[in-house]
């Protein structure tokens, strides 16, 4: 008999399109390699359909808020059903970039300094009045400023000066109820993605991410055309080893299994920073990891079958 | 019990491209079709059919098809029935505009009109000047020709033409398609367009040899003040489309359009090969509807519901609403517009409005450019007085919370104060 795989996706997350477009390509993945696909929507119907559905895994496509954050992980967990991707703490703490970034600097990963300030901050704290030590404090202008849980990079603004500041924690703060001001690393964007777990670890060969704008924000991202990609990336071979391994760690740091992508900027000397990392990376035709893949000659199926299995081999 | 299966689109790359300038937000949507049992919503803009007598239209449907049954259910005149034509010459004599009925077209509803015109006059990469904020139907239906929309700001006299002047200089003579307006009660703006204006409008009309076209669904939908002449009633060259949905409803799909003969002879051309002619069911009924006086009441009676609907939400809005907000007074219509401060992204404050049980339309999608973002359209016209106030409440409690944050950068220096009075 066919197993039958329920993959999530949609849902009410800002990255719900982005989503489907994942989903899409992963059940025409599932389906062609011979699995009963059941498509669902997160809605408020999701888990009567998984009651009587009982698939017998959950393919997660989700993006954003609750695919990404433990909600929809801690869901399946209650219902007994395996799932694919990173479990419930490895999904809340990635996805919140402030508590990866302590992760990270705990653990000697190169993360660029940052500050993090909620929005209770500064309606209860004041911490307004401190928006001129901020640069300082990261070690200067420029400076990125993004909500600290949100993907697709919604409400990402890079700040040339003080003056910018304020109206970035404010666009940024409509997004999370906590902000992060992080200094800016001119240099060479990387996409790491990262297959499997323990002994059977596969980074998958960086890509380089070229905006045209400069700036990678959620245009840069879904709109054509806006961004060129390299892969592999246009970097000694002694830096692509260093943001492999460097991938590999944050992978292990940070208890990711089955799927990870690890962004991460060259600096001028040489040294890869990490941003931050994701575990539920874009499956989409322009996405970074089937990018990756098919140049380590896996095709899509093969990426979605392997994280498939991972999560059917947990039942 | 519903489903959570989604339905694939298997024909994605098959679609031709003029679509990909037809905006949808799947979110926006999916917000506005939440709903719990308690949920208000000021979102649609529609009319309050359960205030039309049932029995009357009932009659004129029976009417219609008893005693013209061989007309009403036959294909018709692309135009539309002559009676119905005729009928529409004197609702607009009443508004002070003479037309005689060669000058009409009978549309399914005016936004079939906007579709035709969209049609007749866009070629990819041309310029079409509409008001900013404008009527989300009018965008959609001008981008599937794939233009380029300008617009014009409005403020409480309509839209400004000082600004129009300057866009129609840098355009140059006939350097745009049309220039689309809303005068009475706009939507989503709420303002109406003073005589002085609409007077300036015509002149650079003029000058600059661009049609206007006038749409004009609420103009009897004036709750106080004078009536300001029409567009079409200054200058005969003016594209007016009229509509039965807000004087009678919307379901049967009847408005109709008003043109110069070339023009009009251009768009029949076109609803040929949209629909070969309207529904002549449709306009019989609608004819029968109008005979006697009992419609005046009718309306009379919905025009004052709709102005209660009005006061409850001005003053719940004076009432509720935080001192950083600005919003406008509709003297008519249907919708009341509101700004709030630049960074206040109301897309991402309509989730949590759903969440405390009330909806609005956010302003992004009223502006071809994204412009719009802080501020939000909210309807009137289909909620209770009482569930207005409730409404108004909550939401004013959602932006309360983003207006904390925003109030403390200010406290700190860190963001400048907005300048009183600002609109």
């Amino acid at each position: 008999m066919r197993e039958k795989i329920a993959v999530l996706m949609g849902g009410r997350s800002l990255e719900r399109e982005v989503s489907l477009a994942s989903g899409k390509r992963v059940c025409e993945a599932l389906e062609a390699l011979g699995y009963y696909v059941l498509a669902l929507d997160v809605t408020a119907d999701l888990v009567a359909t998984l009651r009587s559905e009982r698939p017998a895994a959950a393919y997660i496509a989700l993006h954003g808020k609750y695919g990404e954050d433990g909600t929809i992980q801690e869901l399946l967990e209650f219902l007994g059903i395996p799932y694919t991707g990173p479990g419930v703490v490895a999904s809340a703490l990635t996805w919140d970039k402030s508590v990866a970034k302590h992760l990270f600097a705990e653990n000697d990963i190169a993360t660029p300094p940052w500050l993090t300030l909620t929005a209770d901050a500064f309606k209860e704290m004041g911490a307004a009045t401190a928006i001129d030590l901020m640069g300082e404090v990261v070690g200067g202008f420029p400076v990125a400023v993004k909500p600290s849980r949100q993907g697709s990079a919604l409400g990402l603004a890079k700040c040339a000066s003080e003056g910018e500041l304020a109206e970035a924690l404010l666009d940024a703060l409509g997004y999370d109820t906590a902000a992060i001001v992080e200094r800016w690393v001119d240099g060479t964007e990387l996409a790491v993605s990262v297959l499997g777990d323990g002994d059977d670890l596969q980074v998958l060969p960086p890509v380089e991410i070229v905006p045209k704008s400069g700036l990678y924000d959620f245009s840069a991202r879904y709109a054509e055309g806006e961004t060129d990609f390299f892969v592999p990336a246009r970097v000694s071979p002694e830096i692509a080893t260093a943001a492999i391994e460097l991938a590999e760690r944050v992978h292990r740091v940070t208890d990711c299994r089955d799927v990870s992508r690890v962004d991460m900027i060259v600096d001028a000397e040489g040294v890869p920073w990490v941003l931050e990392s994701n575990t539920s990376p874009g499956m989409t035709e322009t996405s970074l990891l089937p990018m990756a893949a098919e140049a380590a000659g896996m095709s899509f199926q093969d990426v979605v079958s392997k994280v498939i299995r991972a999560a059917l081999a947990r039942a | 019990m519903g489903t959570a299966r989604v339905v694939f689109d298997r024909w994605g790359d098959r679609y031709a491209s003029r679509l990909a300038g037809v905006r949808s937000s799947a979110v926006r949507d999916l917000f506005a079709a939440a709903s719990r049992p308690d949920m208000i919503s000021f979102s649609g803009g529609m009319p309050e059919v359960s205030r039309v007598p049932a029995a009357a239209v009932a009659q004129a449907a029976h009417d219609a098809i008893l005693h013209e049954g061989t007309t009403a259910l036959q294909y018709g005149t692309s135009n539309g029935r002559p009676e119905t034509r005729a009928l529409i010459v004197e609702l607009m004599a009443e508004s002070g505009v003479r037309v005689s009925a060669d000058d009409i077209i009978v549309t399914a509803g005016a936004q079939q009109g906007l579709d035709l015109l969209a049609k007749t006059f866009i070629d990819p990469g041309d310029v079409v000047i509409c008001e900013g904020p404008t009527y989300v139907g009018a965008l959609q239906a001008f981008s599937a020709y794939q233009p380029e929309i300008r617009c014009v700001p409005l403020d409480a006299d309509g839209m400004r033409m000082d600004l129009l002047e300057e866009e129609l200089k840098r355009l140059g003579p006939r350097g745009a398609k049309f220039i689309y307006t809303i005068p009475n009660f706009h939507n989503p703006g709420g303002v109406t367009m003073s005589a002085e204006r609409r007077r300036r409008l015509l002149e650079l009309s003029r000058e600059y040899d661009i049609p206007v076209v006038e749409d004009d669904p609420y103009g009897r939908l004036r709750f106080e003040g004078g009536h300001i002449k029409s567009l079409r009633a200054l200058d005969d060259e003016v594209i007016y489309l009229g509509t039965f949905s807000k004087i009678f409803a919307p379901g049967l799909r009847l408005g109709w359009l008003v043109a110069p003969r070339p023009i009009l002879a251009k768009v029949l051309l076109v609803k040929q090969a949209a629909d070969l002619c309207g529904s002549n069911f449709a306009q019989v009924t609608a004819e029968r509807y109008f005979l006697g006086t009992r419609w005046r009441r009718v309306l009379q009676d919905l025009t004052r519901t709709y102005a209660e609907r009005r006061d409850a939400m001005l003053a719940a809005l004076d009432e509720h609403f935080p001192a950083e907000a600005r919003w406008t007074r509709p003297e008519g219509g249907f919708f009341v517009w509101v700004e709030l401060p630049p960074f206040v992204d109301t897309g991402a404050l309509l989730a949590e409005a759903v969440e405390h049980g009330v909806t609005f339309v956010p302003g992004d999608g009223f502006f071809p450019d994204g412009r719009g973002k802080n501020c939000m359209r909210l309807a009137f016209c289909y909620a209770d007085p009482s569930r207005i106030a409730e409404g108004v409440q909550r939401l004013a409690e959602v932006i309360e919370d983003r207006l904390e944050l925003y109030r403390a950068f200010i406290a700190a220096g860190a963001i400048p104060a907005p300048e009183e009075g600002a609109a």
